[in-house]
């Protein structure tokens, strides 16, 4: 194992291949297994209402997911353009593909013109270090063209095509994800007045997602497995996580885009508020300490988030925790059961001099 | 080639026969740019011309020194075939003698053909160009270095030169504020160039990435609403690009 590829043997259990809601189960309903320093323990998602304390805060990402994923045709024939990122102007990064369940690259070089939903675009510039992305610009509206063919971007593992709706947080305010920031799934309008009624705020930030790494043996050793993606952090949500703090509260992120957007808008500083695009890669080497707690799915090996939740609380807790859910049946991926990472003390027996894998815990420097 | 063509934005990019200019005049004509590109080695201008003629671009080549009055005297011809200039990128830049001399041995000479070069090529360019950047609302991006403020050894002409040119860049744009003149200046960061392996001769600089590493940066930068970014300084390759606050 060298340094920078944290690729533990950690369990995986069974993947969801359908909404909660197929499997007769409201999205509220999900298990949702709480990871502390010393102990994991199976509940239901609804409890979350009496795991929160009053004071604490919950950050949620309030992007939108988008009917990214359009049928798309060229020379070479038919296959789909899973749309990312849009740059602003003409300018969109996409991932052609084969189908739904089969990935690219496809053999598409630079000044190819390329239909895409209906509207004519041109291949730019292949991404640097990913060679499944490209560069495309669009002579036509794209979001035009996702509200009339787009659908859900999905992969091979879903049962079935669903509708948008169940591709959407009851947060999403701002379209502009291509993959549902699936953390927030769970939530509901319920629970989500339940937290309030108990004194727990809810803060928002902004991360656009675009396509997931679920197919991580794409990016090439050496490079850097995040693309840039737009993100904002308020003044309100800066000045809320700053007056829970110095009451003593726990901020915790619902998502890993909510990670990502807090850690982008620190610096030595500390925490401000920031407009722009990050391509922050969180892992064991760039230790997380905005946070306090996690909500989030599980993972599978070798994702960028799996790198980001050990940046957190470290690889040993990650590995007792995905242990335990693998053995009680959780259920993995973005229609999968849920999971509340709560920081702590760091424990002395974690430690082990010369392991590239442990760290200190956010709390722990925090009080330094 | 020669046709003005439909296209109506027009970017000028100097030393774009290769490494970071010629990646960016590239990725710029596929946008649809009209993309007037200099260098002072003629041959590998007319090379780089003809791949982005190839790819279906419209490229114009001026070929020449950009710190020599006659090319800038071209260059502004050449702008005035259309008379507006949307993007200005000063790229072409001059290292210095290779391998890097500390500064108790940098000639004078070589000093001064770094200054002439880096700073006031992009300085009286930019000046000539100024009405048809007026029409174009143009953007001036000033291509910088993390030299200017690393303090890196034998990297002391070369860095002194891209602070000047920094510190050219802040004031203009405060010069220029409350007109249609954006002004930034960008650190590309490390690259794997002809001009990156000439500061480290016979070494292997194979784990440096390619220029390409930066488009993403472009494409943001380029995207985003120009008056809000003019005066800021960039760093290409870093982890976020800042959209300042007001």
């Amino acid at each position: 194992m060298t340094e920078h590829t944290p690729v533990p043997a950690i369990p995986t259990g069974k993947g969801a291949d359908r909404p909660p809601e197929e499997r007769g189960i409201a999205r509220d309903k999900v298990r949702l297994l709480v990871s502390s320093p010393t102990e994991d323990r199976a509940y239901t998602f609804t409890d979350l209402a009496d795991l929160l304390h009053p004071g604490d805060l919950v950050i949620v990402n309030e992007s939108g997911t988008l009917p990214a994923s359009l049928p798309a045709r060229s020379e070479l024939g038919q296959f789909r353009v899973n749309l990312s990122t849009p740059y602003g102007g003409d300018l969109w990064v996409g991932e052609p593909r084969w189908g739904f369940g089969r990935p690219g690259p496809l053999p598409l070089d630079a000044g190819t013109s390329i239909e895409v939903g209906g509207v004519p675009c041109t291949l730019i510039a292949g991404f640097p270090g990913i060679p499944r992305l490209v560069f495309l610009r669009a002579d036509g509206d794209l979001h035009g063209a996702m509200n009339r063919v787009g659908t859900p971007i999905r992969y091979g593992y879903a049962a079935g095509e669903y509708p948008l709706e169940d591709y959407q947080t009851v947060f999403a305010r701002v379209p502009g994800s291509a993959e549902m920031p699936s953390a927030a799934r769970p939530f509901s309008r319920s629970l989500v007045e339940r937290l309030r009624q108990n004194g727990v705020a809810i803060a928002p930030i902004v991360l656009h997602a675009g396509v997931s790494s679920l197919e991580m043996g794409d990016f090439p050793p050496g490079g850097i497995p995040v693309f840039p993606e737009p993100f904002e952090v308020p003044t309100e949500t800066v000045s809320a996580i700053l007056r829970t703090r110095s009451a003593g509260g726990r901020v915790i992120a619902v998502g890993t885009t909510v990670v990502r957007a807090l850690e982008s808008a620190t610096d030595a500083c500390g925490l401000r508020p920031v407009r722009g695009f990050t391509r922050l890669y969180l892992r064991p080497e760039r230790p997380v300490r905005s946070i306090d707690g996690l909500i989030t799915g599980f993972h599978e090996a070798q994702s960028t988030h799996l790198a980001l939740l050990s940046a957190f609380v470290g690889m040993e807790r990650l590995r007792r925790a995905y242990g335990a859910a693998a053995q009680d049946g959780f259920l993995w991926h973005e229609f999968g059961d849920s999971h509340l990472i709560l920081a702590g003390p760091a424990d002395p027996a974690a430690v082990r001099p010369g392991g590239d894998l442990y760290f200190e815990s956010p709390a722990r420097v925090r009080n330094a | 080639m020669t046709d003005d063509g439909p296209h109506d934005r027009v970017a000028l990019v100097t030393g774009a026969s290769r490494g970071l200019g010629a990646v960016l005049a590239q990725f710029l004509a596929r946008q649809g740019y009209s993309v007037i590109v200099n260098a002072r080695n003629r041959e590998a201008l007319s090379t780089a011309t003809a791949e982005i003629a190839e790819s279906g671009g419209f490229v114009f080549p001026v070929p020449g020194d950009v710190s020599d009055p006659e090319t800038q005297d071209a260059l502004a011809k050449a702008v005035s075939r259309w008379g507006h200039l949307e993007l200005l990128i000063n790229n072409a830049s001059e290292l210095g003698p290779s391998p890097l001399p500390e500064l108790s041995a940098l000639a004078p000479a070589d000093l001064e053909r770094i200054l002439r070069v880096n700073v006031l090529a992009p300085l009286t360019l930019t000046q000539r160009l100024l009405p048809a950047l007026r029409k174009g609302r143009g953007r001036i991006v000033n291509i910088s270095s993390d030299a200017a403020v690393g303090g890196y050894p034998g990297w002391g002409g070369y860095g002194a030169s891209k602070a000047a040119l920094d510190l050219l860049s802040l004031t203009m744009a405060h010069e220029l504020t409350g007109s249609p003149i954006s002004v930034v200046s960008v650190d590309p960061g490390d690259m794997r160039t002809e001009m990156h392996q000439a500061a480290y001769p016979g070494q292997d600089i194979s784990d440096r990435p390619l220029p390409e590493i930066t488009l993403p940066f472009w494409a943001w930068l380029l995207n985003q609403d120009p008056a809000q970014l003019s005066g800021h300084r960039f760093r290409a390759q870093s982890d976020r690009w800042e959209v300042p606050e007001p």
